[in-house]
């Protein structure tokens, strides 16, 4: 077994993801695995209150994040992961967590990064963390709001 | 069609995507319904734009447009479709047909928008790198609003000069009975509409409110006003907060720390001789985010260029030289998104922080970063679920009810011609919707200032939210399931021979037992579809079904376009039944047309 979808997304959770992807994936939880966030009691807490009430939220770190995604993954319910970076996934695969697809869904723009596509845009660091991930077997997908259909990174990334 | 009407109309059509409206016209002008009333105000026939525009908006009920994902152009549907199909003599019912594909095509505008845009990000960057406060302002509000007001203007303006003649050719030279697939359509497609709602509030202990509300509506054999329906949706709702206990409030680990971490204000002890901000300024700076937050909407920054314009009036009251207002002013250009009315919390506290920070509080680029990065997703997406996908909807659709037509649903569909728009159903829709939000953005907004971060927590804890999603949620599945009743019009032609007797499935076996348990059964199949096929396709569908239904298998096809009284006879699959031989009932066939351009007897 392994974990269906995990969402790259540096807003977390957010309108379509609480909406759309829930739905989509049948999911009733939800694991957020960032440093960052794990650290900061405030956000943690308003991460978990902002999800449906009747769906739980897991804010961990890389390290947690890893050994409870290894475990969640073994198991039939299907989960929701977030993420806030293409190198938390990357951690996370490289501890042994089985993805099957990574979906870049909300990354902003800033200095030094390229827009892929609409709302995508990333720094030559986490291109290069991405083919990374390709070249460990999990496919990168870009797919915004659950109803849009996926686009391969491959196909974007040829024209980089 | 006049040049001067056709002016007005794209007019509308731009300032439905404008932010002249304080921030309501994504909320109201954007809306078929409230288009429709407009364009039918141009025209000179506002009860029949109203009823049009009604039409368009049921397959949109469930639109919503969030981080930058814009489904359809729902505001270019209804002002073009509006004009086209009451300048051009089309009935209500094809005009949802006819309204689709321009929705589609004016994603164009959008998305020319969204990727031009960008540019003009970087524009303002150039202002704030010479602190130059005013033209941050001005690069977020006029390159892209004339961007805008060109790629809205001009194809509308062309579409509503030629669209009519245009489309009324194209449907005249069409065999009838194609045309009267459009109109089959456009009693199937609001079933779209209805259950992209349902996505959003048939759920729980709230289902069973939708059942009652199709019900009672088509129990009252369709003369149950919706703000009857309406009002004992609110009791409903209220009755079932106190029987069901309401919702305990949400617990965290930190609860007890978070509730009483201090709240984030300035006070004379910190700041003797500070530099602060008066109720005016925020309110300012309020006004101005209302207005201007999507001014410059584009892929890269989204809503950046506009919080940095909002925070104009405070960087001018906190900051004085110009290495603070540099800073500051580049501090909140970057990326932000999030829902533009209860996300207002973030924009209050991030100006309570400003303040402290321009007192000497140790704040830094990265605290206020956080802060705005870290609650833009989680209070859009409470956000979005409280504006876009509870109120919006519920609104539109009660003010849809209200406008919908007079006709009953047993007799002919309700957006077809015979049926009369109400102008109510768009004004009421309007004052209510533009109280709430605004109230909303408000309330939020000073709270947000005045109690900080822990406000959020606060109120999100309190399950306030909770509750009124779901006390929301029983008035609009009651609504909701009204409408459907309403809008919904599925006939079934064929007959089966019983014992020799000609019975027809649907007057004959099902109806009696269950009154309107086709349009019922096609709802839930199509909110079933949902979560397998994109709406896209089921359009799509529909439509081809609709018009291959059409086709007179079984007998002649119709001879008048407006007349539903071939529908005596059935000759195709999706017709009302009537016995043959029997003349329709007269007030059941009305052959009033929706205008005075309509009714062309081939």
């Amino acid at each position: 077994m392994s974990l269906r979808l995990v969402r790259i997304d540096d807003r977390l959770i957010h309108g379509q993801v609480v909406a759309g992807w829930l739905r989509a994936l049948g999911a009733r939880r939800i694991v957020i695995v960032d440093d960052a966030t794990a650290r900061d009691e405030f956000l943690r807490d308003v991460l978990t209150l902002a999800a449906p009430s009747d769906v739980p939220v897991e804010v961990l770190n890389i390290a947690d994040g890893a050994i409870r995604c290894i475990e969640l993954a073994a198991s039939p319910e299907p989960v929701f992961v977030l993420a806030r970076s293409p190198r938390t996934v990357l951690g996370l695969r490289q501890a042994g967590v089985p993805i099957e697809v990574v979906d870049l869904g909300g990354m902003g723009s800033g200095p030094g990064r390229k827009r892929l596509h609409k709302t995508i845009s990333i720094s030559p660091d986490e291109l290069a963390e991405l083919r990374e991930l390709e070249r460990l077997g999990t496919r990168v997908e870009i797919q915004i709001v659950a109803d849009d259909r996926p686009i391969p990174f491959r196909s974007l990334d040829s024209t980089h | 069609m006049g040049f001067g009407q056709a002016a007005l109309i794209a007019l509308g059509y731009y300032l439905a995507n404008s932010p002249w409206l304080f921030g309501l016209a994504y909320y109201t002008l954007f809306r078929p319904l409230v288009a429709g009333l407009l364009v039918g105000l141009i025209l000179g026939h506002p009860a029949e734009g109203t009823l049009i525009g009604a039409a368009i908006n049921v397959p949109y009920l469930g639109f919503i447009s969030a981080g930058g994902s814009y489904p359809s152009d729902v505001a270019f549907a209804g002002w073009v479709g509006t004009t086209i199909a009451l300048a051009g003599g089309l009935n209500p019912a094809a005009a949802i047909a006819v309204a689709i594909p321009l929705g589609l095509l004016g994603t164009l505008v959008f998305y020319g928008r969204m990727s031009v845009s960008a540019v003009f990000a970087h524009w303002a960057d150039d202002r704030a790198e010479k602190a130059d406060i005013n033209g941050v302002a001005f690069m977020n509000v006029v390159p892209g609003q004339i961007l805008l007001f060109v790629i809205s203007f001009v194809p509308v303006f062309l579409l509503a000069l030629n669209g009519p003649g245009f489309v009324k050719d194209a449907i005249d030279r069409l065999p009838l009975w194609f045309s009267d697939g459009l109109v089959i359509a456009g009693g199937i497609l609001p079933a779209i509409g209805i259950a992209l709602t349902m996505r959003f509030i048939f759920r729980g202990s709230a289902i069973p409110y939708f059942f009652i509300g199709f019900i009672l509506f088509t129990f009252s054999g369709g003369s149950m006003s919706l703000v009857v329906i309406a009002a004992i949706g609110v009791a409903l709702a209220y009755l079932h907060l106190t029987f069901t206990g309401g919702l305990a409030p949400k617990s965290t680990e930190a609860a007890a720390e978070i509730a009483t971490a201090p709240v984030l204000m300035t006070s004379d002890e910190t700041a003797p001789a500070g530099r602060h901000l008066t109720r005016g300024d925020v309110l300012r700076s309020w006004i101005t985010w209302s207005f201007f937050s999507h001014a410059n909407y584009n892929y890269e920054r989204l809503q950046g260029t506009g919080f940095a314009h909002a925070m104009t009036p405070i960087i001018r009251k906190l900051y004085t030289t110009p290495d603070e207002i540099r800073a500051a002013l580049k501090r909140h250009l970057v990326f932000f998104n999030t829902e533009p009315n209860f996300g207002n919390v973030i924009h209050g506290a991030v100006i309570a922080l400003e303040e402290q920070r321009a007192n000497g509080a140790p704040i830094d680029d990265d605290a206020i970063n956080s802060v705005k990065s870290g609650l833009m997703g989680p209070i859009s997406g409470i956000g979005d679920t409280l504006s876009q996908s509870t109120i919006a909807p519920i609104l539109l659709a009660l003010g849809i009810g209200i406008a919908g037509g007079t006709a009953t649903g047993s007799s002919i569909p309700n957006f077809a011609p015979g049926s009369t728009g109400n102008v109510l159903g768009p004004i009421i829709y309007v004052a209510l919707v533009s109280v709430i939000i605004v109230g909303i953005g408000y309330v939020a907004w000073m709270q947000g200032y005045l109690r900080g971060r822990a406000f959020v927590t606060d109120l999100l804890r309190s399950g306030t939210i909770d509750r009124v999603l779901t006390g929301a949620g029983v008035l609009g599945n009651l609504v909701l399931g009204a409408l459907a009743a309403k809008v919904v019009t599925l006939y079934l032609a064929p007959t089966v021979s019983i014992y020799g007797a000609q019975l027809n499935i649907q007057a004959s076996v099902l109806d009696p037992i269950f009154p309107g348990v086709l349009a019922l059964g096609l709802v839930l199949i199509t909110f079933w579809l949902l979560r397998r096929v994109s709406p896209l396709w089921i359009l799509a569908g529909m439509l081809t079904f609709s018009i291959i239904a059409a086709f007179p298998f079984f007998g002649p096809g119709p001879q008048n376009p407006n007349d539903y009284s071939y529908q005596a006879c059935t000759s195709s699959l999706l017709h009302k039944y009537a016995p043959c031989g029997v003349p329709p009932a007269p007030s059941a066939a009305p052959q009033a047309s929706p205008s005075p351009a309509a009714s062309t007897a081939p």
